[in-house]
């Protein structure tokens, strides 16, 4: 051992310590980034005395997955929540106020008043008045609809475009993973990056990663389709214009594989875009049969009958007037084009007596034959027809037999239904999500107290290696001074 | 080497996020203890909801026919009245016939009587209620009993015209002083009753329609609510003041009078049954729409109790909560500015 030794191993010290302050000055700096994970100055000796300071990444692949996993169902579900919300709002409105069961409850209180005073004009009015309510809402409810999917629709685009960019820049990083890995350099920020776009794409769709050599990651689908291999793969869709009630949507292919909304209810999505396809297709597309077949259910419960001929549209009427749609079957967009008949609107030059007397299509279907002014069997026959059972189509997702007054009421029950499920589903998935992220960064962030301590420790080498130069020079020159 | 790590991004993010949720719930809980109502109806009840909104439509519509009953209830309430004055009428014409019969009235004061009945008669049933006729039968925007006594009245051109072409003279002919009481009694029967209990009532008398008002009583119940001027009871009535009115003009022979008389008599009789019986049935009526009244207010309170039942949350229970949570909150901040001062670099001087 000489003193030459002694400075040498306390230079080297030094270069290591000096290492290790800036891994956790790094460290520190990023304390608050979800997405670094912490680095580890790794001390090895090499020749005695020599040191040499590796930095490694702290990772936990296991974690990372669960995390992906929960972060595209938590994206799924509470795309799906937050867009039944809306449709809610839109179509039903605060408390149901402007859904169509409320509306149809005000006309047959209307009418049960007009049926108590049926000489009383003014009466048949606010009849006529709450009809066009009913309309309205059943009008307005069929646009929120199909405005909602056309929105949604665009979502979708932005998002395909934006998981597209989100791809791009994928092969970029994992380009600089491969190629820092092939060379042996730090990669540690690369896979950084990395990581932080896979969960970015894990928020539209749920993806399976696996890591092949030379740290090269494959990106699939859960269902298999490939996302990412060496190069991004398409990912496309094409927009609709417009929707109308009863159009599907258009399909988003990853790779020219159709992208599927997930099985099981209505109430559960993994990934944005499933949860955007699902309220598209799915939720708002049944809605809209449910207020086609109200709207179907009004018109028949309002048909004018005769003895002699067949029944025709009275008070409600729609584009096939006079004739009654066929009963228990769907009739696409109703909701739409249903209207209050103008033979029987006192602001379009008609009489609402024509609701008290019928006869709205002819001398053939007047039931007051009398003409007395306060005839009312035709009021409360029409008041009962609201609660008879009828046939409802059950492709439109509510299958009790009731009054179309009742299946206003079930759809909305249907309706809070799936959106109850939907927001346990939501709240659950968050929680998970927060959970695993909260486990992922325990596991692979830093804690800025241990940083700290591991500063205090490295200023303590560093302080004692200096000290150990400043020794040897002062033994170095008292020594010199000697021969001097 | 670390056993249980904990990241200072985790220590931050889970109170964070446990903050944001207890703020979240704490919006809920406020809504909930104001309203004492669930905060969403919907999110609370899922699929129940229908029950909750069929509830309230059906609350709704049994308050609103709560109400129109009531408007039932009065128009039953005027006709029993109006019936009650009509059986009175009745009576006074009755008893002027018994002092006509004893002699001891001249023929002049039971004309009067006969003619005075009829006006109060027809007054009676031309009486209308929120601009509804009452005794109109559904035709209730035309005044039912045609006035007898104003001029150019169809009914009392129908009789007059009746008695002409059976005597070949009018009833102030002093040729009707030799009618006899056979005469008399054979044009009663083929030629006056045809005009009051046969097709000439509806087309001399009255406008009114045979058919009734019915009304929604209930949820599912309906009944006939009114009373036709078409009732045999008023016909009759109508008929034996009519007579008397015409027919009492002093050139009638005496027997021909008592014919008139008897006839009359055994009409208001007969009269004054049927309008008994009508009272009953509108006194039926009455009853049904007040029972039904009284037991849709019963369900008003059962319905109101299972909404309250569904959608209510219990007030105490809501306050409480409020007030839990706003002490995990203030607890949850204090710790977080206690931890927030909790730092190695605090010591590190």
């Amino acid at each position: 051992m000489s003193l030459s030794t002694a400075l040498s191993i306390a230079q080297s010290a030094l270069l290591a310590t000096s290492k290790q302050t800036s891994v956790v000055s790094r460290n520190v700096a990023d304390a608050s980034n979800p997405d670094y994970a912490r680095r580890v100055a790794v001390v090895t000796s090499t020749a005695p005395g020599a040191r040499s300071v590796e930095i490694q990444r702290a990772a936990n692949d296991l974690l990372f997955r669960q995390n992906l996993s929960a972060l595209s169902a938590w994206s799924g579900q509470s795309t799906l929540y937050s867009g039944m919300d809306q449709l809610d709002l839109s179509v039903n409105g605060v408390d149901n106020a402007s859904s169509p069961s409320t509306a149809i409850a005000n006309l047959q209180q209307q009418l049960q008043l007009y049926a108590t005073t049926p000489s009383n004009q003014n009466l048949g009015t606010s009849v006529i008045d709450a009809a066009k309510q009913v309309v309205n809402s059943l009008n307005g409810g069929t646009k929120a609809i199909q405005d909602f999917r056309t929105q949604t629709d665009g979502q979708i685009a932005t998002a395909v475009d934006d998981l597209n960019s989100l791809l791009s820049q994928f092969q970029d990083a994992n380009k600089a993973v491969i190629s820092g890995t092939r060379s042996g350099t730090d990669v540690s920020d690369a896979l950084d990056q990395r990581d932080a776009l896979v969960k970015k794409i894990a928020e539209y769709v749920p993806v399976s990663t696996f890591t092949r050599g030379d740290n090269d990651m494959v990106i699939t689908t859960k269902d298999g389709t490939t996302l990412f291999e060496t190069v991004p793969r398409s990912v496309t869709f094409t927009p609709s214009a417009g929707y109308t009630a009863g159009a599907p949507g258009n399909k988003i292919y990853i790779d020219n594989v159709p992208l599927s909304a997930g099985t099981g209810d209505s109430t559960a999505a993994d990934g944005k875009l499933a949860g955007m396809l699902k309220l598209r297709d799915d939720v708002a597309a049944t809605m809209q049969s449910q207020l086609d077949e109200i709207a179907r259910g009004l018109i028949t419960a309002f048909a004018e009958t005769s003895p002699s001929q067949p029944n025709a549209t009275g008070l409600f009427t729609w584009s096939g007037a006079p004739a009654i749609p066929t009963a228990g079957t769907l009739v696409n967009g109703l909701a739409g084009s249903i209207g209050v008949n103008a033979a029987f609107d006192p602001s379009a030059g008609g009489s609402p007596s024509l609701l008290r007397d019928g006869g709205a299509n002819g001398a053939a279907y007047i039931s007051n034959t009398s003409g007395g002014a306060s005839y009312s069997d035709l009021l409360i026959a029409y008041g009962n027809r609201l609660d008879q059972p009828m046939a409802f189509d059950t492709s439109a997702g509510i299958t009790v037999n009731s009054g179309v007054s009742d299946y206003a009421a079930n759809a909305i029950g249907w309706f809070e239904g799936v959106r109850q499920q939907a927001s346990t589903n939501a709240d659950a998935k968050e929680a998970l999500a927060t959970r695993t992220a909260e486990a992922l960064s325990n596991d692979t962030g830093v804690n800025v107290d241990q940083e700290m301590s591991l500063l205090l420790d490295l200023e303590h080498t560093y302080q004692a290696s200096a000290r150990m130069m400043k020794t040897v020079s002062d033994m170095l020159d008292s020594l010199l001074s000697a021969v001097g | 080497m670390k056993a249980t790590a904990v990241s200072s991004a985790a220590i931050s993010n889970a109170m964070r996020y446990q903050q944001m949720r207890m703020q979240a719930e704490l919006v809920k809980t406020t809504k909930e203890s104001q309203t004492g109502k669930v905060a969403d109806v919907g999110l609370a009840l899922g699929g129940r909801t229908t029950q909750a909104v069929t509830f309230q439509r059906d609350l709704d519509r049994l308050n609103g026919i709560v109400d129109s009953n009531s408007l039932v209830a009065a128009r039953l309430t005027s006709t029993q009245d109006s019936l009650g004055q009509l059986s009175d009428v009745a009576q006074n014409l009755l008893t002027a016939l018994t002092s006509a019969v004893s002699g001891d009235s001249s023929t002049g004061i039971t004309q009067t009587a006969g003619a005075s009945a009829l006006q109060q008669m027809t007054g009676i049933l031309n009486t209308s209620v929120n601009g509804e006729y009452l005794f109109a039968g559904t035709n209730t925007d035309v005044k039912p009993i045609d006035d007898f006594n104003a001029a150019g009245s169809p009914a009392k051109a129908a009789f007059d015209a009746a008695f002409t072409s059976y005597f070949g003279f009018t009833q102030n002919d002093p040729a009707a002083a030799n009618i006899t009481a056979a005469q008399m009694d054979d044009f009663i029967t083929t030629a006056v009753e045809p005009q009051f209990l046969g097709s000439g009532w509806q087309t001399n008398w009255s406008s009114a329609t045979d058919d009734q008002i019915t009304s929604r009583i209930s949820l599912n119940e309906t009944t006939q609510t009114s009373v036709s001027a078409n009732e045999q009871g008023i016909r009759k009535l109508a008929m034996a003041a009519a007579m008397v009115s015409t027919l009492f003009t002093g050139s009638i022979s005496q027997q021909a009078q008592n014919t008139i008389v008897s006839r009359a008599q055994k009409l208001v009789g007969e009269a004054i049954g049927g309008i008994v019986q009508v009272r009953s049935e509108a006194g039926l009526a009455q009853k049904r729409v007040s029972d039904a009244s009284d037991r849709m207010k019963t369900q008003v309170d059962l319905f109101e109790k299972h909404i309250l039942d569904l959608e209510g949350v219990d007030p105490a229970e809501a306050a409480t909560r409020l007030a839990d949570l706003t002490q995990h909150i203030e607890t949850s901040f204090a710790l977080t500015a206690r931890l927030q001062q909790l730092s190695l670099l605090n010591y590190l001087t």
